[in-house]
């Protein structure tokens, strides 16, 4: 028995070290990606905030949205994410900030080529990691803002340390343990390098949600044209044409969304509502005819709308 | 629908006074909350005109959310005003602060204050510690001390 609890110790303590070892290893780079970058890369023109007591949230902040244009201090950061009894900030709230200061945070996928991609078109790049252990956390905020293939670092703005070179090792090590997060704050219009169509249109419906849709109208136009193929993507453009007070240009987009996927009801309601206001009552009826006849949340509203176009016609 | 979702803001600030109320009330709010949404839809082809589907709603309901949840989402906001303000966060500011955050972040914010991470560049430096990082730092695992490179 005691041979038996002795062996589990140890085998414990070795899986804890090859553990502990695999953590240490350098990051798998895709190929694919790195093949195409040049092998350094630095944004010098990234402006350096030393991060003051535990306010390291902030001042990154700071350097990202000063690097997109713009014009915020540290100081007034404070107030919208500082959490004075954490003394910290969340990650949510970075990115609620970012909307506020009329950016779109867009959060990457949780792989290292993002963060070189990136950096490679010319963005600073907020990650947080966890520089001590999974049992004492010290999570800090920095900003990625180079890169360097030769030597294996990873350039960054961190604490007070102005440049700051780690090892790919020791920081995907760090990183990951936030499970690899990170976002870049973009002007309206922009997109990440790589990102997929889903993640990039909930990240500006949200920034849509805060910052109305005359600002949010630039980035429904890049998504798609960068996904022309997605439905969602048209019929968000239009909606926003449509609030800005652009009837025909949403009527278009409408259409264009219906073409992709007739099966999404809810381009058909906004299309038939809007014909029907526009005067234009024979395609009016037929587009509420599509929503009516399809199953889901905005089928009532279909109905109830196609009855009264057709009983204002009786 | 949103306008009855905003109206019923006020209500929360009565389950913040009442602490053991609270269940009872939260559920007496959800009934609430549940007749106006039913209501609202219904009472929707009454008005002469049907509402456009938003671009949020559209992309809520394509992730399955059931009126039950959408009402659950409204109280999540409720619940980080309150927790910000229990963690010192000036009250002026909380109401800006929570209305910037998404429904996903606010439902997150909501569920695991306690457990996120506050990136804060703080430590309790103990001794033991002190001494395990020590090794780590050296080992490449960790990078709370510079001078160990």
């Amino acid at each position: 028995m005691r041979s038996f609890v002795s062996s589990a110790r140890l085998a414990g303590a070795l899986s804890l070290v090859v553990w502990l070892t695999a953590c240490a290893s350098a990051p798998e780079l895709d190929h694919s990606v790195t093949a195409t970058l040049p092998q350094r890369q630095l944004l010098e023109d990234v402006p350096f905030h030393p991060q003051r007591d535990y306010q390291c949230g902030p001042a990154t902040l700071a350097m990202v949205l000063n690097h997109a244009g713009v014009d915020v201090g540290v100081d007034q950061l404070i107030p919208e994410i500082y959490v004075p009894s954490r003394k910290g900030s969340f990650q949510p709230e970075m990115l609620a900030a970012s909307r506020r200061h009329g950016r779109i945070p867009f959060t990457l996928a949780p792989r290292f080529a993002s963060l070189l991609e990136e950096v490679d078109a010319g963005r600073a790049v907020v990650v947080l990691q966890n520089l001590s252990l999974p049992a004492f956390p010290l999570w800090h905020f920095a900003v990625v803002n180079g890169y360097d293939l030769d030597s294996e670092e990873v350039l960054l703005r961190t604490g007070v340390t102005r440049q700051d070179a780690t090892d790919f090792g020791r920081f995907d090590a760090t990183w990951q343990r936030s499970e690899r997060w990170a976002f870049v704050a973009l002007t309206p219009g922009e997109l990440p390098v790589t990102i997929s169509p889903d993640v990039a249109i909930q990240a500006t419906s949200d920034f849509e949600r805060v910052q109305g849709p005359e600002q949010s109208l630039p980035a429904w136009q890049a998504l798609v044209d960068r996904f022309p193929e997605e439905a969602m993507g048209h019929f968000a453009l239009a909606n926003a044409y449509h609030a800005t007070g652009q009837p025909q240009a949403a009527i278009d987009a409408w259409r264009s969304a219906v073409a992709r996927d007739p099966s999404l009801a809810p381009a058909w309601l906004n299309l038939g509502l809007t014909l029907a206001s526009q005067g234009d009552d024979e395609e009016a009826r037929e587009a509420l005819r599509r929503a009516a006849s399809l199953d889901g949340p905005w089928q009532q509203s279909a109905r109830e709308a196609l009855n009264e176009q057709q009983g204002g016609h009786r | 629908m949103h306008v009855a979702i905003t109206k019923d803001r006020t209500i929360p600030d009565t389950i913040n006074k009442e602490a053991p109320m609270t269940s009872r009330l939260r559920r007496l709010l959800c009934t609430v909350l549940m007749l106006c949404l039913t209501l609202g839809a219904a009472s929707a082809g009454a008005a002469t005109s049907v509402p456009l589907a938003s671009t949020n709603d559209v992309l809520a309901s394509q992730q399955s959310q059931d009126a039950r949840e959408r009402i659950h989402q409204v109280l999540a906001r409720d619940d980080v005003r309150q927790q910000l303000e229990l963690q010192g966060v000036d009250p002026s500011e909380v109401e800006d602060r929570v209305a910037a955050l998404s429904d996903a972040e606010a439902q997150h914010m909501a569920d695991q204050l306690d457990q996120m991470p506050a990136g804060a560049s703080v430590i309790g430096v103990l001794f033991a510690v002190f001494v395990i990082l020590l090794v780590t730092d050296i080992l490449g695992l960790t990078d709370v001390y510079p001078f160990t490179r």
